[in-house]
């Protein structure tokens, strides 16, 4: 009606459009990634924080985090509902502890976090977990969720924006695809997997403007946790 | 001895004068009318056995359950109120599967034994938000055998909600004479093979029958094949080595 009025008096004023829909999702961005080795794990995020469009929320925001002190989580999509999961994951771990007497296993966390997706199943969180561990013979392991909470334990996984470019790298220089006659029984060593994760973010901020600023890496073995920080292009 | 006991000993949920809760201590009474259940634990695993009490001849002792599994490295003894029972293994199985469910490894028996004894404090009136589902105290006690990664281990559960961990342990009609034949005999490196044995050779001595393939039951719970309940012929076997 409003249209058809401006149409007659021949003044096209800018018709408001009121969305009253409710979207609750926001996907922040950015690029995490997991590499299994034999006696230890590596997860890496980038820590920039995008609204999906040319601005940057923030420069220095942390998508993977430490759990225990022998599993990390790194994720992608929305801050919001990461940091909600990464803390509902934490209480989960420290009442096992309590209720049990011990910590809890890597493959036990592995399924109380595709359970805790699970059960917002009807409202997911948005988020895509890479869970990483030694389990108990010191082995170790990368999952990979949906935001439902499917499962799977993978050698290497990316996920988030540059994820398309990641995944093929890792799948090429870990699984060795398309290298004729090389052997793909080889896991790849820690000092190997440290340089692959540099190397795939830097490449990745070469193409993707979601990743960049900092890569934090995060290393599991049997001494711990160590969280190594590089720099990443700023533009 | 009971006389004192008749202004506080209706409520279950009323302290005494001298901080007693009379209807768990009559629980716990109730059980030494049931009849014996020894636990042993060996280096290998756990023996469980009790007495069956075959009141008459038309009875088909095969009915008669005392000895149940809660999950494939836990099983359990019991003696008291044998529907009592019930409930609490009925509880204790559904604690083991949504751990199994939940973690993807198998409870510990510690943590299973806690579950079962929760619900034995969860009578009388309930308090704010949580729902009662017994009106008394269970009368029954259970002996609790399982193996994880602590090892082979045995509980103790009783009505107060109370656990013990033990090497050797009795319960039930026969349980004072049990236990003291069980310090005597039982040592802890002993085999699980002389751990049958001697869970038997307890049994015959405070049962009242003869001791028979049809009149007791057997169990054990070991690392390499978890809960397993002794067929009769197995119980002959045994038997035949006392």
């Amino acid at each position: 009606m409003s249209s058809l009025l401006s149409h007659e008096i021949g003044y096209s004023a800018p018709i408001e459009v009121h969305n009253h829909g409710f979207s609750p999702y926001v996907n922040n961005e950015g690029t995490s990634l997991g590499i299994c080795g034999e006696d230890f794990v590596l997860v890496a995020s980038d820590t920039r924080q995008s609204n999906g469009g040319y601005s940057i929320n923030a420069r220095r925001s942390p998508k993977a985090f430490e759990l225990s002190n022998r599993t990390v989580i790194a994720t992608t999509g929305c801050a919001a509902d990461a940091k909600q999961l990464v803390e509902d994951m934490e209480q989960r771990a420290q009442y096992y502890v309590h209720k049990h007497g011990r910590e809890m296993s890597t493959p036990a966390m592995a399924q109380v976090l595709s359970q805790l997706l699970y059960t917002r199943r009807f409202f997911p969180y948005y988020v895509f977990p890479i869970f990483a561990g030694l389990d108990a013979k010191g082995k170790g392991a990368v999952y990979n969720y949906d935001a439902i909470g499917n499962i799977e334990c993978v050698s290497h996984y990316a996920y988030g924006s540059a994820a398309a470019l990641l995944q093929p790298f890792l799948d090429n220089q870990i699984n060795k695809a398309h290298q004729r006659g090389a052997d793909t029984t080889a896991k790849p060593s820690r000092a190997q997997a440290v340089k692959l994760a540099i190397d795939a973010f830097t490449s990745a901020t070469e193409r993707d403007i979601y990743t960049g600023d900092w890569l934090e890496i995060f290393i599991v073995d049997s001494e711990g946790v160590h969280k190594l920080t590089r720099e990443l292009k700023h533009d | 001895m009971f006389l004192t006991r008749s202004e506080y000993d209706r409520g279950v949920n009323t302290f005494s004068p001298e901080g007693r809760l009379f209807q768990v201590e009559y629980a716990i009474e109730a059980i030494k009318l049931g009849s014996t259940a020894i636990g042993i634990r060996t280096l290998e695993g756990v023996i469980l056995a009790v007495e069956k009490r075959i009141t008459s001849p038309l009875l088909v002792a095969d009915s008669i359950e005392k000895i149940l599994e809660i999950d494939s490295h836990i099983g359990c003894a019991m003696s008291g109120l044998t529907a009592d029972s019930r409930t609490m293994i009925e509880h204790a199985r559904v604690e083991a599967q949504n751990h199994t469910f939940t973690y993807e490894e198998v409870i510990p028996v510690e943590s299973v034994t806690q579950a079962v004894c929760d619900l034995a404090l969860r009578f009388g009136e309930g308090a704010e938000g949580q729902e009662s589902t017994m009106s008394r105290p269970f009368g029954v006690s259970l002996l609790i055998a399982g193996v994880d990664e602590r090892g082979p281990q045995l509980y103790h559960t009783d009505p107060s909600g109370t656990f013990l961990h033990y090497e050797a342990k009795a319960i039930g009609a026969g349980s004072e004479g049990a236990q003291t034949e069980l310090q005597e005999q039982f040592h802890r490196d002993m085999a699980l093979a002389d751990a049958e044995v001697l869970a038997l050779k307890v049994l015959k001595q405070v049962m009242e029958e003869k001791l028979s393939n049809t009149n007791v039951q057997l169990a054990k719970v070991t690392e390499q094949s978890g809960y397993h309940i002794y067929s009769k012929e197995e119980l002959q076997e045994v038997i035949a080595r006392m």
